[in-house]
């Protein structure tokens, strides 16, 4: 079995003393930033990427990673117990986490929280580590026309799973391609776009815009709505754990199901977020007691839980075989990944394999760490959003512009990430998806230099993204995932007009 | 909401229109060894005016029929978020002159003082703590080098 002692090979990178230290590190600072609202996990791992420079890349990406996971089994915390989302993924939770917190049993909510995110995160990496070397093995076929495919592909299944209008998903990759291309062109050296200006030269580095978008935006947003934090207060005992293991034995169902949805939405670049509502209304649509929904069910904590981890673990798939990353927060992880020159894809496996089995191996490690430090200090943790948030705000404001600077060491970046955060603020408020227009900045190179050279290589023809045998399913897929809600709507308008003629 | 929304339509459609007027500059055609430098932008540009254009039509229609909609900050919003973007903005400025660790201090103190109206000996305390922190696992442990703006390094030479 290669793939066995693959596999063992990694642990036995991922146990060492550390790695093991860092992984610590990382899920402790990881489950902070999953905590704090304004703070999520992709501008966590942004501000943290400089710090990973000096490290090697394999404990580099275990930190960057564990930010990942310590964030999604923080966001449930904040929402359990304060009814605050602290992360976008953990806003279903709030439905029935909070309710069951509040009528005394927010230790059982929390474990059944823990349990189910634990659970996700088995399922999702069962599937990394026995998919990934085969989807890399086929991946090694892929040509420029063939990449370009699989970026078309992700960038509409992001489109239409945001939920948001499909135009203005549209605007926000075209913006993070352009933002992207400012600078230097790397095809042919030329400068574009930076109109005689030195500071532009440099371009936009995705990381400024990341931390701009999702940290200060998001201030703005919680600073609007006035947070007011009354939370519940919460102890996990051994009954608690008890309890909740009983009722995940008894929904069973709900629980695999909520994980199949989460990795089946993190493969095809979902994320975590839209995967936990969908696996909510699953949960509730499949439920005998629907009334108990919104009051504190257990399944109306289980499924948008398993589902949100079991995504966010399953991104790193697509991220690591394909170099597409299947979330926000994974895009960034790519994103420092392609800083210490690793590029993410199907060569990854053969040059690096060290490397990817280490991260691999990483996964299964941190995501029991993590199961253990949450259980043992939720308290603690939920004890951060006791300080007041006058206190926080400056001291995260502070954060972001460190992380914004250290990237480059240029004053610039930290005017770009007030910018972008005002930028993100608008974006949100105006329901234009923020998470396609990161991707489209951190892959612009890749996809514009697949395109040409594409185009190279069919001598300006652009049916050449359109090549069997590979190209040609991939690039049908994407337009009928792209405008299938389009027709059906249509579909549904005309039988409406056709109803209303013959009566 | 409406308005907002047609602005930063329109002002997304300026950035578009920006890069095309730019990649008409570079050539966007075929040149001697495959697409030219302003290739990709040109067609990305040309996206953006085109779906924000829809989104304009769009949402005039709908303000014409159904009037401005909410506000796009809640009220008493701004005032909330200008207290924190105000500070902010300061701070980055006083970054440039006396240094990121120094500008903090005042930042932090401000901020916890002035809007969170916090003890004093409590401020003190946490924007001085805060930044040291900071100066050591960065400057010192990490070896990255935060910045010291024009006058900060004579006035870090003054500390001890």
């Amino acid at each position: 079995m290669d793939i066995f002692s693959n596999w063992m090979m990694g642990l036995s990178v991922a146990l060492q003393p550390y790695n093991l230290m860092i992984a610590v590190v990382g899920l402790i600072l990881g489950i902070i930033v999953g905590v704090l609202p304004g703070l999520g996990g992709a501008n966590g791992v942004a501000i943290l990427i400089p710090i990973t420079f000096t490290m090697s890349p394999t404990s580099a990406v275990i930190l960057l990673a564990c930010i990942y996971w310590g964030a999604l089994y923080g966001g449930g915390i904040c929402s359990i117990l304060f009814n605050i989302p602290g992360e976008p993924w953990a806003v279903a939770v709030t439905f029935d986490g909070y309710p069951m917190a509040k009528s005394g049993r927010a230790g059982k909510a929390l474990v059944l929280s823990f349990l189910s995110h634990g659970f996700g995160a088995i399922v999702g990496v069962v599937l990394l580590t026995f998919f990934a070397p085969i989807i890399a093995e086929f991946a090694l076929k892929f040509g420029p026309p063939e990449t370009a495919a699989v970026m078309v592909l992700t960038f509409s299944a992001m489109t239409r799973l945001g939920g948001k209008s499909a135009l203005k998903s549209l605007v926000a990759i075209f913006l993070g391609f352009i933002l992207a291309g400012v600078g230097m062109d790397i095809v042919s050296g030329k400068l574009r776009m930076t109109f005689g200006t030195v500071p532009l030269m440099g371009g936009f580095h995705f990381i400024v815009a990341v931390i701009g978008l999702f940290g200060i935006g998001e201030i703005f947003l919680t600073v609007e709505e006035g947070l007011k934090m009354e939370g519940v207060k919460a102890k996990v005992t051994l009954q608690d754990i008890w309890d909740g293991l009983r009722d995940l034995l008894r929904f069973r169902k709900i629980l695999i199901m909520g994980s199949l949805i989460g990795c089946w939405l993190g493969i095809q670049p979902g994320g975590a977020t839209p995967a936990s509502f969908m696996a909510y209304g699953f949960a509730k649509s499949s439920a005998a007691d629907k009334d108990q929904f919104g009051k504190g069910a257990s399944s109306g904590i289980i499924a948008p839980e398993a589902a949100g981890h079991g995504a966010g673990t399953a991104a790193t798939l697509p991220m690591i075989t394909l170099g597409i990353p299947g979330s926000p927060t994974m895009a960034v992880i790519m994103g420092g990944l392609m800083i210490m020159g690793l590029q993410p894809g199907p060569m990854l496996f053969k040059e690096h394999a060290d490397f990817v089995w280490g991260f691999i191996g990483s996964i299964w490690v941190a995501n029991f760490l993590g199961l253990i430090l949450v259980l043992a200090f939720a308290p603690a943790f939920a004890a951060i959003l006791r300080i007041k948030f006058s206190i926080l705000m400056p001291i995260i404001i502070y954060v972001c512009a460190i992380g914004a600077f250290a990237v480059n060491n240029r004053m610039i970046d930290i005017y770009y990430m007030i910018i972008f955060g005002i930028v993100g603020y608008l974006f949100k408020k105006l329901d234009y998806p923020m998470a396609p227009m990161v991707l489209a900045l951190v892959l612009g190179n890749m996809a514009e230099s697949a395109a040409r050279q594409a185009l190279i290589m069919g001598h300006g023809n652009p049916l050449i993204f359109f090549r069997p045998p590979i190209a040609l399913p991939l690039m049908l897929l994407a337009l009928i995932l792209f405008f299938l809600p389009t027709l059906s709507k249509w579909r549904k308008k005309l039988s409406a007009k056709k109803a209303t003629v013959q009566t | 909401m409406r308005k907002a929304d047609i602005i930063v339509a329109l002002g997304l459609m300026v950035v578009g229109l920006l890069a095309i007027a730019d990649s008409i500059r570079l050539g966007f055609g075929w040149g001697m060894s495959g697409p030219e430098a302003g290739f990709f932008p040109f067609y990305m540009g040309l996206g953006t005016v085109i779906c924000t254009l829809f989104i304009v039509l769009r949402t005039i229609k709908k303000y014409k029929k159904e009037g401005s909609g909410k506000p796009l900050v809640q009220e008493g919003g701004m005032t909330q978020i200008l207290w924190v973007l105000l500070p902010a903005i300061g701070m980055v400025l006083l970054t440039e002159l006396i240094g990121l660790h120094l500008a903090t201090v005042l930042y932090l103190a401000f901020y916890m003082g002035a809007v969170g109206k916090m003890h004093w000996g409590k401020v003190i305390v946490l924007s001085i703590l805060v930044p040291l922190a900071v100066y050591v696992l960065f400057d010192r442990i990490f070896l990255i080098p935060l910045p010291e703006g024009l006058w900060g390094k004579n006035i870090m030479a003054l500390i001890p």
